[in-house]
């Protein structure tokens, strides 16, 4: 049941908010892209030609916000539960795993999103600080971070759960879910340094998509609302599939018992 | 009441669990006896709900649970880890707040209940845990171990609050390896051997059915 999950979400909340160490060191990963991107656009002086590498690296630094800001909640959440033996009491609550593991996927999003704001508002001071020319499409890039970029925490939390399901303690979980940072971290650069290995169909590809519509959009071109209309469903829709799988292994023996 | 009926579990090519049936009856403090790795933890489990039985099946009514480990949440108040399970048990929000005051009056906790649990000591970890296990009023009580590393009076005051709730009707059942422990407070004993039943009485029963002066003595003679 939804009430459930929400009451889930507000512990989960709670209880890492208190986590100083933890929120300080996300707020640091997440404001990192708009301090580089700003040291280098210093060192640039706006020329057009760098100021197109640093649209590539902002919309990067960006993607790999959304990643990091739920991070440590995520670890903490299953794996870390586990590690700590609480795991197992609070299965024995009249809670359906999959309601439990959606109020911590919600609480892993809403750090996640906070992550990404942070990192856009950084980049927006960075922006107007800088004096950098971008052409940029303010109302279709508008768009692609409501409706393709919102979707990008709830998958970066779906896949990050998923992944703390299957560690056993909190040092092991931080060691594949910092892997998982390069997903986005060389997905991205991989197309900023070879623009023209990017289909068409790229555009729509969770990932690849968010960061080639929102580098086009900073550039100042036009985004057809269909093409950030389907890579959000798709995004959303993978970000469900995940969530289920991750749901389905809280099923398992394995996690009372940690084999 | 507890009403287990062939119960089996294995783990790969382990059998843990093997045809195992018992009753825990309602208004009694049951004992589930065994050495280690003879079955107990995961019979609980099993009753619990968290482990699925390969085949068999148990019988219970509404649960509340203290399993080998607190468990509980260093980061939240006394208060705040058991209304999180209270509002997890489904009670509603109005007498939520009253029954964890009870709750915290009943096992001594009133002066560390606004306190964070990190640094708590095993004692305080344990009726914490043991709070949540009770919150929701449940009418069977599983405990797995529950005096495992605490002090004398945390004991005595563990044993005085189980026998009180007996006496209120509760079912309770206990898995322990410590000898005395079953003997002062049980009134049933179900003795398991690599994961079968081998003997089920009052400690008395055990005693005559085996000729031995001693629980200890009975239990060595039943899994040995």
């Amino acid at each position: 049941m939804l009430n459930q999950s929400i009451v889930v979400a507000r512990k989960e909340i709670t209880d890492s908010l208190r986590d100083i160490r933890a929120v300080i060191s996300s707020f640091f990963y997440a404001i990192m892209g708009p301090l580089v991107v700003g040291l280098v656009s210093i060192s640039t002086h706006g020329s057009a030609s760098e100021a197109n590498v640093l649209v590539g690296m902002m919309a990067v630094f960006t993607l790999v916000a959304a990643f990091v800001g739920g991070m440590n909640i995520a670890m903490d959440t299953v794996a870390g539960e586990r590690e700590r033996r609480s795991l197992l009491p609070l299965l024995l609550n009249p809670i359906r795993r999959v309601d439990l593991m959606i109020g911590k996927w919600l609480a892993v999003s809403l750090f996640a999103a906070a992550g990404l704001a942070i990192n856009l508002l950084g980049f927006a001071v960075v922006l107007r600080g800088s004096g950098m020319h971008l052409a940029g499409n303010w109302p279709h890039l508008l768009r692609v971070l409501a409706l393709g970029m919102l979707p990008l925490p709830l998958l970066a939390a779906s896949l990050q759960l998923l992944i703390s399901t299957v560690c056993r303690a909190v040092k092991e979980a931080q060691t594949y879910l910092s892997l998982i940072v390069f997903l986005p971290m060389s997905l991205g650069m991989f197309l900023v340094f070879f623009p023209a290995s990017a289909r068409e169909w790229c555009r729509v590809l969770p990932l690849a998509g968010q960061q080639l519509q929102l580098e086009s959009a900073i550039k100042g071109s036009e985004i057809p609302l269909l093409q950030t209309l389907v890579l959000g469903c798709l995004t959303v829709a993978l970000a469900f599939v995940i969530l289920r799988v991750a749901g389905n292994r809280l099923q398992r023996d394995e996690i009372i018992y940690g084999n | 009441m507890i009403q287990i009926q062939n119960l089996r579990k294995s783990f790969g090519h382990r059998a843990v669990v093997q045809d195992l049936s018992f009753n825990a009856p309602d208004g009694a403090i049951t004992g589930l006896l065994g050495a280690n790795g003879a079955g107990k933890s995961t019979t609980l489990r099993m009753i619990c709900g968290v482990l699925t039985p390969d085949s068999g099946s148990i019988q219970i009514g509404r649960l509340g649970a203290l399993l080998d480990h607190a468990g509980i949440y260093s980061r939240l108040t006394v208060r705040e880890n058991l209304t999180y399970f209270g509002e997890l048990q489904g009670i509603p929000r109005k007498q939520l707040d009253d029954r964890v005051d009870e709750v915290i009056s009943t096992l001594g906790l009133d002066s560390i209940a606004g306190t964070r649990t990190v640094g708590f000591s095993q004692g305080e970890r344990m009726k914490t845990a043991l709070g949540r296990a009770i919150l929701h009023s449940p009418q069977n009580l599983l405990l797995d171990e529950p005096t495992n590393g605490l002090d004398v009076p945390t004991i005595r005051s563990l044993r005085e609050l189980l026998r009180r709730l007996r006496d209120l009707g509760q079912c309770i059942l206990f898995s322990s390896h410590v000898l005395d422990e079953v003997r002062a407070l049980c009134d049933k004993v179900v003795v398991i051997s690599n994961g079968r039943l081998v003997a089920e009485g009052s400690p008395a029963d055990l005693c005559s059915q085996t000729g031995t002066s001693s629980l200890e003595e009975a239990f060595v003679a039943l899994t040995c």
